[in-house]
């Protein structure tokens, strides 16, 4: 499964390495920005693609329907401001490739699949991620407020110093 | 220095040691069986960094590694031995300090049963622990810091000048200490402190404009300055050579611009994340650095003489003035506090407890708010930084306690100037 991820979220390698290894998925990489730190206005959009293997049994001879769930874990980058103190991140439908081999009684037999787009057999919802988000207005009472704060804090530390006294 | 410590002292080092072998074989065992790990993300990122190294490559072809090369250099064991040497590093570091606690304060006449008080405020402290065992390298530091201290007591300006440069290239943030400890290297003050109990011992400089020179540029000032400020370029020059700009940028520039706008403790982080992308004007730039260098001059001026007690101060100023304040940053004054305790008036009930109250109810006032934003999704950016605030309030407010209940004890007392040729005594 290839999952583009959109502008404003990304999934940390470090964390994948560590759930790879408790054998969460087959495989998995990230490519594209992977950096961690970076606001979203700073930073480019990245693609995760897992690999993982399932077992079906067919042996009955009945039709039966296989369900896969793969989680992966991502974070939002600190978005862009926006007045209504959420920005939406929509998400797109993943790649998928399934590869399959079945082993019958003379011959193995294997095939590819790639599911096509059409929205009749590929039923999907869009997903949309409300990542909160700081708030333009606010701006200016922030700084002043925060300034204030800090020089208040100042004087309530260098007023006792100023007053203290040294024994002679 | 050289007598045996105390069986009472020796069995807290040993019951501590026991404690954090077991957390780090629990943190093994977690790491392995839970998907929250026990280990520090910075761990990794250290570890990652040795193994780097221990191939060849430059540990900062590991992003976010931002530390000297010397901390990767020293968990190279961890490629070879076992992934847990650094942790057993910083936990013995950590136990260390708590051993340099009651040096110091041995040496400083405070009584038995106090040392060992003061020692346990650092060694049973739940976030000490937990720093060195999850594998965080502040206790390395920490134990520099006193060790620097321990030498500027016995008067071996040299060796704390070496220790000195060497910890300001692994963290930067001790050059705060540069100016109290060049204060402190001072002989010849003309307006000495007199100590009541030692009858004879006066300074009796004559002042004049070259008797100030002469004071202010001292034989110890200068011995420090230069071999402080020569190993720290002498290591600077070194990698910078080894890795190039990469190790310029992670290591040193990275911290001395970082304003991260993702938020953390610090009052700034709002202000940051809502001008991010701007170009701040020069006043903007200069009203943020004005509280914390008017705080440090004043702490420096007013206790640079009581040592133990003025850099406990700074550092707590300048843990709580900094644009970014991480948990970590937390245990760089929690290693000082120990050595000023025993000149406090600061009575448990109710002033330590309020004291303590008041300061881990504002942290956790503003965790709460941190896990409705980062774990619930909620916008509570206000509310995230009206904590803050209070947290900053709450910071000075404590030191304002703190200062208003310490009793001033300079770590150097004056002697007669015809007598020495150092000029020099430890208390």
């Amino acid at each position: 499964m290839i999952e583009r991820l959109p502008s404003g979220v990304f999934a940390d390698p470090f964390e994948l390495d560590h759930l790879l290894h408790h054998g969460a998925y087959a495989a998995i990489g990230v490519f594209g920005d992977t950096n961690l730190e970076l606001p979203s206005v700073s930073s480019n959009r990245s693609a995760v693609e897992i690999h993982m293997n399932f077992k079906h049994n067919t042996s009955s001879g009945a039709m039966s329907e296989l369900g896969i769930r793969i989680d992966l874990p991502l974070h939002a980058r600190y978005a862009p401001l926006h007045e209504s103190g959420y920005s939406e991140v929509a998400f797109g439908t993943p790649d998928l490739l399934v590869s399959c081999s079945m082993e019958g009684s003379s011959e193995k037999r294997s095939c590819l699949i790639v599911p096509s787009s059409d929205s009749n057999r590929l039923r999907t919802d869009v997903v949309v991620w409300k990542i909160p988000c700081g708030i333009m207005s606010y701006t200016n009472v922030v700084s002043v407020v925060t300034f204030a704060t800090a020089l208040v804090s100042t004087l309530v530390i260098v007023l006792p110093s100023v007053l203290y006294s040294k024994p002679r | 220095m050289t007598a045996k410590a105390p069986m009472n002292l020796r069995r807290l080092l040993i019951g501590s040691a026991v404690f954090r072998l077991a957390l780090i074989l629990y943190g093994e065992w977690q790491d392995a069986h839970m998907e929250v790990r026990y280990t520090d993300v910075d761990y990794l990122v250290f570890s990652d960094a040795a193994s780097l190294m221990a191939s060849g490559s430059s540990p900062y072809k590991r992003t976010t590694y931002r530390y000297s090369p010397l901390l990767a250099f020293l968990l190279l064991p961890n490629s070879v031995l076992h992934r847990s040497w650094g942790k057993f590093i910083f936990s013995a570091s950590d136990l260390l300090v708590g051993y340099f606690i009651y040096k110091i304060l041995k040496q400083r006449k405070v009584a038995e049963d106090l040392c060992l008080y003061s020692v346990m405020v650092w060694l049973l402290n739940p976030f000490t622990f937990t720093i060195g065992t999850r594998g965080n390298c502040e206790p390395i530091v920490c134990a520099m810091i006193l060790w620097i201290l321990i030498c500027l007591m016995n008067g071996k300006i040299i060796q704390a000048a070496v220790w000195y440069g060497l910890v300001v290239h692994f963290r930067i943030y001790p050059i705060i200490y540069s100016l109290p400890i060049i204060l402190v290297l001072n002989p010849r003050k003309s307006n000495a402190h007199r100590p009541s109990s030692q009858s004879g011992m006066e300074a009796s400089t004559r002042y004049n404009l070259w008797t100030a020179a002469k004071s202010m540029f001292s034989k110890e000032r200068v011995l420090f300055g230069l071999v402080s400020g020569g190993i720290f370029f002498l290591c600077t020059g070194l990698f910078f050579h080894l890795y190039q700009w990469e190790f310029l940028n992670e290591a040193l520039l990275y911290h001395l611009t970082r304003a991260d706008p993702r938020h953390n403790f610090s009052v700034y982080f709002y202000h940051i994340y809502l001008q991010y992308g701007r170009q701040l004007s020069l006043v903007e730039k200069l009203i943020s650095f004005l509280p914390q260098s008017i705080v440090q001059l004043v702490l420096i001026s007013t206790f640079a003489q009581d040592l133990p007690f003025c850099f406990f101060l700074q550092t707590v100023a300048f843990v709580a003035f900094n644009k970014v304040i991480t948990a970590q940053y937390f245990v760089w004054f929690f290693c000082l506090l120990p050595l000023i305790l025993p000149w406090s008036d600061m009575k448990l009930k109710w002033e330590g407890l309020g004291c303590v109250g008041l300061w881990m109810g504002a942290q956790l006032h503003w965790l709460l708010w941190g896990y409705l934003l980062e774990f619930k999704g909620q916008n509570v950016f206000l509310q995230l930084w009206m904590a803050s605030l209070v947290f900053l309030l709450a910071n000075a407010s404590v030191m304002a306690v703190f200062i208003r209940l310490q009793r001033f004890s300079p770590i150097f007392l004056q002697i007669k100037v015809s007598d020495s040729k150092s000029g020099v005594k430890s208390q």
